[in-house]
């Protein structure tokens, strides 16, 4: 419960911050620069710009749904509602639309009213009356599935043009669904780190007794993580819609796995504490850039996922070395701190 | 096959209750596998949710209609849940259900239902995705689709199209399927070594889902920069992925697979593009479900056997031939049907467009 790590984590603003953040940053983007060194080596065709442009657009998706899923991980939770709140904005986005861009607007306003809905409820039920976020968020995805079916039937419909420009157009040579990742990183990365509010939702997340002593209004916090996340989860799905020309009806289901992924990948503390947005995004990227490296060098699909299966237990053991590091050079091992490395080993 | 008897009259009383007769004139169209006793029949979906699947329950409809000696139909979708597909099975055979035609996705862990509903007097035909077990042991008989014909097909147009060989790139679902493995056998019996598959062997992975599919296209396209042709079993899902070959500025080749609106829309809108973009479908199979239940009404009313024993999908668009159809697009309706079904498009739009 009492996590002195992330306290101490959470401590250091701009300068000594950027010390501690250099370690789960400096492992992904070294892995990253790794990876694409090895792509170059043994698959060159994984990184040509034509098979970027074809699968950033993902790697963004990813991006987005790994940031709403770090912050509720920074409040010590765990969001499995990701496929079904991507689903729905996906089967909104191109049904109540059905084709006509002068539709477009209100199917993304329902889309995102369905989404602050959603999250408010998962929300409600961790925060407030205190479920286990597990139980909470997987009884929602379900939910959220019956209301996929209610809107689509399970029937793929084709997305409207006006979308497709948006989500899944260029500009400068850029697909925008990066511009979209990149933005909201940008957003993300400010609120959190350099707001009040923002300072509040990570002590919440890394100390929520404290928090409490302190007079935060931890429930409201809590709660909000779930709320943003399934905005997030909304935003993506929409992009997937414009993406993918005729998404299926079930298009979150492969993104959950994948959320949790670049989560601890990117060093974040599945026990709630501190958020690391860039490294998430990083991570998604290089997620992305290692099954496209999969493809490329054309292992058969059983590897493919063995070797994503590998870069998540890779993360997992890079977070517990981390940890270690630090562990050693405090040279003390307070009980808070042995029961946290248990706890993630 | 069907005789038309009487059509004539049935015009001319058409002209005078036009919405009530349409019973009746089905009913003067018995077709020979329809028997003279009277039966119940159900069509049990292991999975509903999707345009496919929609149709096809609909095509099962029509083809139950168009015997009068059944009485009543049922239809029951496991929504991909097995225990429910189980208890469906079940339930239909307690209600004393005469003929039950069954889409056994979840494979053999149906076919203990399936015997049971058997053993306890039931005609059972289970259809397309098989079941394990024997015909006159668990059930009456399965109406298997030629999966190794559609390769076949594949084949002879590729070999037509390129007679000094090609490099193909072949597409299919989840890793292992059985359908695609015989597709693959089906243009291998066609094709000799001059025919290259740039992917891993059997075939690129894509669960049929359009994200991974454009994600695997994309990876492919960048490393192979010579495909000729690209083979997919459920053309729609290459929609969404077929532009990324804009971003290598290259056009897209020659497409061989099975048919969709929205790919025929596609390729209307496309080919003048893309100078090497032809495409060649056959039908994507809808129409599976009818010989399962004709074969089902036959056993159960007393009808004659169907003559054919195992479905197969005929080639239905040919952009360079034009034979049997030149490509196929409607506009108007949504993407998500199959103009190559025996169900009114219109109908399917219907259907599909909730």
């Amino acid at each position: 419960m009492a996590d002195s790590t992330n306290i101490e984590t959470a401590r250091p603003m701009p300068m000594t911050g950027g010390f501690s953040l250099a370690k789960g940053f400096v492992t992904i983007v070294v892995s990253t620069i790794a990876l694409i060194v090895l792509c170059y080596v043994f698959a060159p065709s994984a990184v040509t710009a034509g098979s970027l442009m074809g699968s950033l657009p993902f790697a963004a998706v990813l991006a987005i749904v790994g940031l709403g899923q770090m912050l509720v991980v920074q409040q010590g939770g765990f969001d499995l509602s990701v496929p079904g709140g991507v689903s729905l904005a996906v089967v909104i986005a191109t049904h109540t639309a059905n084709g006509n861009d002068a539709m477009l607007l209100d199917a993304v306003l329902f889309a995102f009213f369905c989404a602050l809905v959603a999250g408010v409820l998962n929300g409600l039920m961790v925060a407030v009356f205190k479920l286990n976020a597990i139980v909470a968020t997987i009884g929602m995805n379900a939910l959220l599935f019956g209301a996929v079916f209610a809107v689509s039937g399970g029937v793929p419909r084709i997305t409207t043009d006006l979308l497709a420009e948006i989500a899944g157009g260029r500009s400068f040579g850029v697909p925008h669904s990066v511009f979209f990742a990149l933005g909201i990183l940008a957003l993300v990365s400010f609120v959190l780190k350099k707001t009040v509010a923002g300072r509040r939702f990570e002590a919440i997340g890394a100390n929520p007794d404290m928090a409490r002593a302190v007079g935060l209004r931890v429930e409201l916090y809590e709660g909000a993580a779930y709320v943003i996340a399934q905005l997030l989860y909304c935003t993506a799905g929409i992009l997937i819609a414009g993406i993918t020309r005729e998404p299926t009806a079930f298009q979150g289901n492969s993104l959950l796995l994948p959320s949790v992924a670049v989560v601890v990948l990117a060093g974040v503390s599945l026990l709630g504490g501190r958020g690391f947005p860039i490294s998430v995004v990083i991570a998604a990227f290089f997620l992305n850039q290692l099954s496209q490296f999969a493809l490329s060098i054309g292992v058969p699909y059983s590897a493919q996922t063995i070797v994503q299966a590998l870069a998540l237990v890779f993360g997992i053991g890079v977070y517990s070395i981390n940890w270690t590091g630090r562990f050693r050079k405090t040279n003390q091992s307070s009980m808070e701190e042995e029961n946290h490395g248990n706890q993630t080993a | 096959m069907g005789t038309r008897l009487l059509s004539g009259s049935v015009a001319a009383l058409a002209l005078g209750a036009a919405c009530t007769l349409g019973s009746v004139a089905s009913a003067q169209d018995t077709p020979s596998w329809c028997g003279p006793n009277e039966a119940t029949l159900a069509l049990l979906d292991g999975f509903g949710g999707n345009s496919w699947r929609i149709v096809t329950a609909e095509a099962g409809r029509q083809e139950a209609e168009r015997c009068p000696s059944i009485t009543e139909y049922f239809y029951a979708d496991g929504q991909g849940d097995t225990q429910r597909a189980i208890s469906d099975i079940n339930s239909m055979a307690a209600r004393g259900v005469d003929a039950l035609v069954v889409f056994g996705d979840a494979g053999p862990a149906v076919l203990p239902a399936l015997t049971n509903a058997y053993r306890s007097g039931a005609v059972v035909v289970p259809y397309r995705v098989l079941v394990g077990g024997e015909a006159g042991t668990n059930y009456t008989r399965f109406v298997g689709a030629s999966f190794v014909d559609d390769g076949i097909s594949w084949g002879n147009f590729i070999k037509e199209e390129f007679p000094d060989g090609a490099n193909i790139l072949f597409l299919s679902g989840p890793a292992g399927n059985s359908q695609g493995l015989e597709e693959l056998e089906g243009m291998r019996q066609v094709l000799d070594d001059s025919y290259v598959f740039l992917n891993p062997d059997p075939f690129a992975v894509t669960n049929w889902d359009p994200s991974l599919t454009q994600q695997v296209l994309s990876a492919a396209i960048a490393q192979h920069d010579d495909i000729d042709v690209i083979v997919s079993d459920f053309g729609p899902s290459l929609v969404g992925a077929l532009p990324v070959f804009e971003n290598f500025d290259r056009s897209i080749p020659t497409l061989v697979t099975s048919d969709g609106n929205s790919l025929g829309c596609f390729w209307t809108e496309n080919h003048e593009n893309n100078p090497e973009f032809d495409l060649f479908t056959i039908e994507t199979g809808t129409d599976n479900v009818r010989l399962a239940v004709q074969w089902a009404i036959a056993e159960a009313t007393g009808g004659e056997a169907p003559d054919a024993e195992v479905f197969i999908s005929s080639p239905f668009e040919n952009s360079v031939t034009s034979d049997p159809n030149s490509v196929q697009c409607r506009e108007d309706l949504p993407g998500a049907i199959y103009l190559s079904s025996g169900v009114p498009a219109d109908r399917q739009a219907e259907l599909v467009g909730n």
